[in-house]
């Protein structure tokens, strides 16, 4: 079976944000990026586990983002994928969340997949649209919000579990297919040395985004963004907690009840 | 300027959902906003006969109807399809808003990429733009920055749950039954095998507008329910850290945080937990957040607006206490 994972290349959780002069983006001056403590690193590790437990399935990863993006493949690499595609962006080249799933699914369509993974949402925009957009533009069924699967390749059915609000549904479905995964704690594997060294020999492929803007002219949307961000903005600092002073836990209990029903008009 | 917005429900399992009401009310507000227009409340499923008054109680001023046994369970596949045929009697400009739950984040990406327009997920506040179309603010980056998106007409946008304001305008719209299209292929390939229900007592985490969460700080499973405790008494939901699923005192579905849930609810009560930033990425959109924490350094506390210092153990039985002694 070929499993395909895109992973997208962003700012570590705790990297400090400067809004961008152009007042639209942050400022990649001194940012760390990443592809661990992400979704995407949960979603490459249910792709593994299912590498693991269906021999001959192979792993492929692709990414769309600038030159640096390469590393976040090189980290997937050495954590079990097996081959990686990289569309390579320039630095000015603007991109929306569709616009990055019409690039995926022009490259995924060159690939062999009977299953597409994505992530819940990417850590830095949040988006979530990625995974039911890449559905349309590959003419895949898809689901989002899955939080576990079981593939049978002999009928080519998978069983995936979902989340709705209030409850789970169980649904049957045939692949090829494109999965957003919502899931819970699973422990992405640590790369080991020798997997590292070994991921610098694994076939890394780079495709310039020019090859494949011209095709998309003609697909709904096209080959540019469909929106457009104006303003990046970050909150104003918060002030901290106003720590409520008593002297017994009674106290304590009135003072917050008074104040989240006077004050702050949540109750 | 005009405006006419079609807003998608989310009905699943059958009950109109309390984030489709916010939603049919923002939509209003939209049209007023831009000088004039029309709200299409559009409902796709099975069996939707009863919840039509409950949508119409939301003043749109129409209602389209698309309902048959093929659409029963929800697919963004043939959903999409769906809102494509319903969009049709719908004039330009227009914009298609629907809830961010997790039908409506699914079903809009997909119909956005059909129709090739822009998406916007989880808006947190919508305005016309000058230009045609809308712009929305939303949240990145685990609620460190915000970004304003500027959309086309034509373009789809989620609203985030407990957000807006839903405020019922008895109307009596028209509703129009609309045929249901030829489904493709590819939405055929999916079939819901079972459901399983959540208790019924519970509310849902990701829809409470009280979460109450606790973490390692309660010491014990043992201890747990107090979170439990607190939470109903105040008609909210309980949920957890990572710590503790991870321990096993609770299960995944408790979690919130970066591998878990993402909540913003009115009021969000953080019970030790320390607040490291995998969790704060799932809950610091919160519109109110208190934290009880015995060590007064925790990072939590910079998130939070009223903070307690001291034991969870000692603090959270008072309140519960206070709480019942007001309502015996
Ligand atoms: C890839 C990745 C993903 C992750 N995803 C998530 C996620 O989705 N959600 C999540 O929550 N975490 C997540 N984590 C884990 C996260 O980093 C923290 O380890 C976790 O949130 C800590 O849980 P906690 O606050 O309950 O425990 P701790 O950090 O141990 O904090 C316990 C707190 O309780 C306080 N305390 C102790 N005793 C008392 C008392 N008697 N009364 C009051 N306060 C007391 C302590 O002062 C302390 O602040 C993730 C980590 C990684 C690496
Ligand atoms: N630039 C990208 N390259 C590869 N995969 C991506 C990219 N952007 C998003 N994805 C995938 O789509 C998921 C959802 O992203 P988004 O819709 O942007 O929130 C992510 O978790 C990734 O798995």
């Amino acid at each position: 079976m070929h499993l395909i994972v895109g992973v997208k290349h962003v700012p570590d959780a705790d990297t400090r944000l400067r809004v961008d002069p152009s007042g639209t983006t942050y400022d990649p001056d001194g940012v760390k990026f990443t592809i661990n403590n992400t979704y995407d690193e949960a979603t490459l590790e249910e792709s593994l586990r299912l590498k693991d437990g269906n021999p001959g399935t192979t792993v492929h990863v692709v990414s769309v983002g600038p030159p640096r993006a390469e590393e976040g493949l090189r980290a997937a690499l050495a954590m079990g994928a097996d081959e990686a595609t990289l569309v390579e962006v320039g630095t000015g080249t603007e991109l929306d969340p569709l616009l990055t799933a019409r690039l995926l699914a022009a490259v995924i369509r060159g690939i062999p997949h009977d299953l597409v993974l994505v992530g819940r949402q990417a850590a830095d925009d949040e988006a979530g649209q990625v995974g039911s957009a890449l559905g349309h533009y590959l003419g895949l069924p898809s689901a989002g919000y899955v939080t576990g699967l079981e593939v049978d390749p002999a009928s080519k059915r998978l069983h995936i579990k979902r989340y709705v609000e209030g409850g789970e549904e169980t649904l049957g479905m045939e692949f090829p297919a494109v999965l957003s995964i919502l899931k819970g704690a699973n422990d992405p594997r640590t790369p080991t040395l020798p997997n590292i060294l070994k991921a610098r020999r694994k076939p890394l492929r780079k495709v310039p985004v020019g090859d494949l803007l011209p095709a998309l002219e003609t697909w709904p949307g096209g080959a540019k963004p469909t929106s457009r961000v104006t303003a990046f903005q970050l909150p104003p600092p918060r002030a901290g907690a106003k720590i409520l002073e008593y002297t017994s836990p009674e106290e304590a209990a009135g003072k917050l009840l008074a104040a989240l029903r006077e004050e702050a008009k949540v109750l | 300027m005009t405006l006419n917005v079609l807003v998608l429900t989310d009905q699943r399992g059958g009950t109109l959902k309390t984030a489709s009401r916010e939603t049919l009310s923002e939509a209003r507000r939209l049209v007023e906003r831009a000088g004039g227009g029309r709200v299409w409340a559009g409902l796709v499923g099975s069996g939707l006969d009863a919840i039509l008054p409950k949508v119409q109680e939301m003043g749109p001023d129409s209602v389209l109807l698309m309902d048959d046994p093929v659409l029963k369970d929800f697919q963004a596949a043939a959903y999409a399809v769906a809102a494509r045929a319903m969009l049709e009697g719908i004039p330009s400009p227009r914009v298609i808003l629907a809830p961010a739950t997790a039908m409506g984040r699914e079903w809009l990406p997909r119909l956005g990429a059909a129709l090739g327009t822009g998406v916007a997920t989880e808006a947190t506040e919508v305005v016309p733009d000058p230009e045609g179309g809308i712009r929305i603010r939303r949240t990145v980056f685990g609620g460190k920055a915000t970004v304003s998106v500027a959309l086309p007409e034509g373009s789809c946008a989620t609203l985030r749950v407990n957000t807006f304001a839903a405020d019922p305008r008895p109307g009596q719209a028209p509703v129009t039954r609309v045929p249901v299209p030829e489904i493709p292929k590819e939405a055929r390939a999916i079939s819901v095998e079972s459901t399983v229900e959540a208790p019924r007592d519970t509310v849902d985490l990701t829809q409470a507008s009280i979460v109450v969460a606790g973490g390692r700080g309660l010491k014990g499973p043992e201890n747990f329910h107090l979170v439990e405790d607190l939470a109903r008494i105040l008609g909210g939901a309980p949920a957890a850290s990572r710590a503790v699923v991870d321990a096993g005192w609770r299960p995944a579905s408790y979690q919130v945080g970066q591998t878990g849930k993402t909540v913003a609810p009115q009021l969000y009560i953080a019970i030790g937990i320390s607040g490291a930033i995998q969790h704060l990425v799932g809950m610091s959109n919160s519109r109110c957040i208190v934290a009880i924490n015995r060590d007064a350094a925790a990072p939590i506390f910079k998130v939070a607006h009223y903070g307690i210092v001291g034991d969870a153990l000692a603090i959270v039985p008072a309140l519960i206490g206070a709480l019942r002694a007001e309502r015996p």
